[in-house]
């Protein structure tokens, strides 16, 4: 079952789009990560998904097909919006309770347990929590919940190192018990690496990635030889970035596979998923970035279906 | 780390079925707490002012209650007691009732701006609508909760302004009939105060702010107030054209009130439009030298001239207040659809 | 932040630098204990939940490990319990491995006469693995559990 799936889907204010001609397919069961700079549409898809705003075209079904924002996408989908607004005059007592009345199932116990596992007193009015307790705050109600689907528009964002891991240990576990499915925006793409099954890249409003990591990596390498050859091998293959040095480039290429013959004296080398969102995103801005990157060929990267591209033979990939 | 208490939540083919409504009762309440804990209380606390002058405005007029009401056929003791209740009940009764007809407007637009737009203000809307509770559902039981309140309230509080102005009529310085005062009784009251919430939390969600929407709602208070003044004489309720004498004069003791005269106009004997100038010195000599027992009206009939009038009698009250409040009570329904609509259609 | 242990003998850790998947760091710790004896048949493997909460890893991550395990017939899930051991791996005995280590250190001054430096060792290693263990057939990896794909450790 696909948790979420888009078609042409698109959002407009006033003039500007803030997202554009967006098709994606979101398998269950998994964490799909959504990364891309601030601006590029990240919080618009949220939005649309959670049933918050309304799509200018295209559509966005959740859970197996149901209207994003109909009762039944409301009923199964929790999400926790960036700065996690909750009440400030309201305490952590309170919330549960009204979030217990405003849903069908609520495990208040496992709330409650929670919220004492963390050290947040039930009495004291949500506004005077520490920012991390009130994300904490937010991703409990959420998860008491038994959400099929949790959407967290960055979330780590303000919270320091300790709470982050806390956090995401916490998603992590829901995942483990639940089988919830997650879709978590960051504009930091290193701290979700261990984490992301499925990869989801924004960047001015267009979608250029989407795919499993699995073979997102599967088929991406870095091949490193002598720049007299690098323009021969380029025009071989699909190059999504270069760098070129005097005597040495590096080539970040999309391959079919992992077997793809090596050229002879080149190395080859794998990609980390950091790597490959930052050659994407600088391809698609056309960025020329410090003295020794030249932009690559454009091949900007739209994703017509759940994967990118499809490997030929199934490899063991690096995870 | 904690486990869970509850397995989880089976896939579903179809749209779970509604949750109840008395869901939505002790969110409303908690999130609601301020304004339905301090308009009572404010209510109260005028409330307490209002009997306590109310009880003195009812004591100073059961001392006058015998005394005649022309000024030129008081005794001595009587024309002190009048200056008493002149110079300091009848001030403070006319100041209540002015306030009195701003109260809906405040109340309406302290409950119902922010009722809406405070969720859009802080960003808990991103909380609040994303809940199994749908958004349309949760601002219809809000509305209705926090309306039905504010209206029963504003009924009671009417109610005991009607007390407190009673002796206000017998003195003939107030009338039931009259745009100011009307509005401050029985049915209306409430509705208005019912219709100002409503503009209060349309406004809200239209603009999203609650300061610019309070300072709206005044404005459109104010319009519908003029406007349903205008539209006042013209309810079906029959003005009633006779020539009847409509006051007995100033000696004698009268019902509270008088009616509500639309239109006067003189004729001469044989039923031909009087003359003005004849009708103008005639009336001038009355007023400088109001006859104790014998009315304008009588007066005038001795002359040849018969005063027509075309007039709401003081019975036609209630019917006005049926009707008033019944339009009072739809707009309000559409505001609150409207408001709905908004919230359905609003995006983040 | 103390995880409850549950049943298990061992705990896994990781190491975000080695270059080496999660999933495989995960599968070659298994049988790292096996070898060593810290796990023997009949253990269960730590839960998913709890190793996901330690490590902040996905779940699926985990399952792709212990689905690799049972591939290799070194664990099997019981559903509702968890993971067990089901088979050791073959301990190489003292003496072969006195044998290989000799072997090896031998290999190691050939290759330091050749001018080879340590990274250059390393790297010859390494690809000399690689292609090693490609060209072996699948069957080796499946049903018997005598060879397991230790990486470079």
């Amino acid at each position: 079952m696909n948790v979420i799936e888009t078609s042409g889907l698109g959002k407009r204010y006033g003039k500007s789009w803030a997202l554009q001609d967006c098709t994606l397919a979101v398998p269950a069961g998994q964490l799909a990560a959504l990364v891309g700079p601030n601006g590029a549409g990240k919080s618009t898809l949220m939005n649309m998904t959670a049933g918050l705003s309304v799509p200018t075209s295209g559509t966005v079904t959740v859970l197996g097909g149901h209207r994003a924002g109909s009762p039944a996408a409301l009923n199964g989908v929790a999400f926790v919006a960036q700065d996690a607004p909750v009440y400030k005059n309201l305490s952590a007592g309170d919330m549960l309770h009204l979030t217990r009345n405003l849903n069908q199932g609520f495990d208040t116990p496992f709330a409650q347990a929670r919220l004492a596992e963390l050290g947040i007193p039930l009495k004291k009015k949500a506004g005077k929590l520490s920012g991390g307790q009130q994300s904490q705050l937010a991703l409990t109600l959420a998860l008491a919940r038994r959400p099929r689907l949790l959407i967290l528009d960055e979330p780590l964002a303000a919270l320091d190192p300790i709470a982050r891991q806390d956090f995401l240990a916490a998603v992590m576990t829901a995942m483990a018990d639940d089988g919830v499915s997650i879709l978590l925006s960051s504009h930091q793409v290193a701290e979700l690496e261990r984490v992301a099954d499925y990869l989801i890249v924004f960047s001015r409003a267009h979608l250029q990635v989407a795919g499993e990591v699995d073979d997102l990596l599967g088929c991406h390498r870095l091949l490193t030889g002598p720049t007299a050859e690098a323009d021969t091998v380029a025009s071989q293959l699909t190059v999504v970035q270069t760098r070129r040095g005097g005597a040495q480039t590096h080539l970040l290429v999309r391959t079919t596979g992992t077997d793809d013959p090596v050229p002879p004296g080149w190395e080859s080398h794998p990609v980390s998923l950091e790597e490959l969102v930052m050659a994407h995103l600088r391809a698609s801005n056309g960025l020329s970035g410090p003295s020794l990157v030249q932009p690559a060929g454009p091949s900007l990267v739209q994703s017509a279906g759940p994967s990118l591209v499809h490997p030929a033979e199934q490899t063991e990939v690096n995870r | 780390m904690t486990v869970r208490t509850m397995p989880a939540q089976p896939a579903q083919d179809t749209a779970p079925p509604p949750l109840p409504w008395r869901r939505m009762a002790w969110p409303t309440w908690r999130q609601q707490r301020a304004t339905l804990i301090s308009v009572p209380a404010v209510l109260a606390a005028v409330s307490i002012f209002l009997l306590i002058f109310g009880l003195k405005i009812h004591h100073d007029y059961a001392a006058l209650v015998n005394c005649p009401l022309n000024p030129g056929g008081q005794s001595g003791a009587c024309a002190k007691l009048f200056s008493n209740f002149n110079s300091t009940d009848w001030p403070l009764g006319n100041i209540c009732a002015i306030l009195m007809g701003l109260a809906p407007v405040l109340i309406g637009a302290f409950a119902g701006a922010p009722l809406l737009a405070r969720e859009l203000e802080n960003g808990t809307f991103r909380y609040a609508w994303t809940q199994g509770f749908g958004r349309e559902r949760q601002a219809i039981a809000k509305l209705a909760l926090v309306g039905a309140t504010l209206a029963v309230l504003a009924g009671a509080f009417a109610a005991l302004f009607a007390w407190f102005s009673q002796p206000f009529l017998y003195t003939e310085q107030m009338n039931v009939l009259t745009e100011t005062v009307f509005d401050t009784r029985g049915l209306v009251f409430p509705a208005f105060t019912l219709v100002a919430f409503a503009i209060g939390a349309f406004l809200g969600m239209l603009f999203r702010r609650i300061i610019p929407a309070m300072a709206a709602t005044l404005g459109v208070y104010l319009a519908l107030r003029l406007g349903a003044w205008a539209v006042r004489g013209q309810y079906p309720v029959t003005a009633v054209t006779g020539n009847a004498d409509l006051f007995n004069g100033y000696g004698t003791p009268r019902l509270p009130g008088f009616p509500w005269i639309l239109n006067t106009w003189y004729t001469g004997p044989g039923g031909k439009p009087a003359n003005q100038s004849v009708v103008s010195k005639l009336l001038d000599q009355y007023q400088s030298n109001p006859h104790p027992k014998l009315s304008l009206t009588r007066t005038l009939a001795q002359q040849g001239v018969t005063e027509w009038n075309r007039y709401i009698p003081l019975s036609r009250f209630w019917p006005m207040q049926f009707i008033e409040a019944g339009w009072l009570l739809v707009l309000a329904l559409a505001l609150v659809a409207a408001t709905v609509w908004l919230v359905r259609r609003r995006a983040a | 932040m103390t995880i409850d242990k549950g049943d298990s003998a061992i705990e896994f850790r990781l190491d975000p630098d080695s270059g080496v998947p999660t999933y495989l760091q995960l599968v070659q710790q298994v049988e790292r204990a096996l070898r060593l004896g810290y796990l023997k048949p009949g253990d269960q493997l730590p839960k998913v939940r709890d190793v996901v909460a330690a490590l902040t890893i996905n779940p699926n991550t985990v399952l792709k490990a212990y689905r690799e395990l049972e591939h290799k017939g070194l664990a099997a899930g019981r559903p509702g319990q968890g993971t067990f051991i089901q088979a050791t791996l073959e301990q190489v005995t003292l003496p072969e491995l006195a044998g290989l280590r000799r072997t090896l250190l031998g290999w190691l001054a050939s290759a330091e006469e050749v001018g080879l430096d340590e990274d250059g060792v390393v790297a010859l290693f390494a690809s000399g693995l690689r292609d090693f263990f490609k060209t072996r057939p699948a069957a080796d990896n499946a049903g018997t559990a005598d060879h397991g794909t230790e990486g470079v450790a």
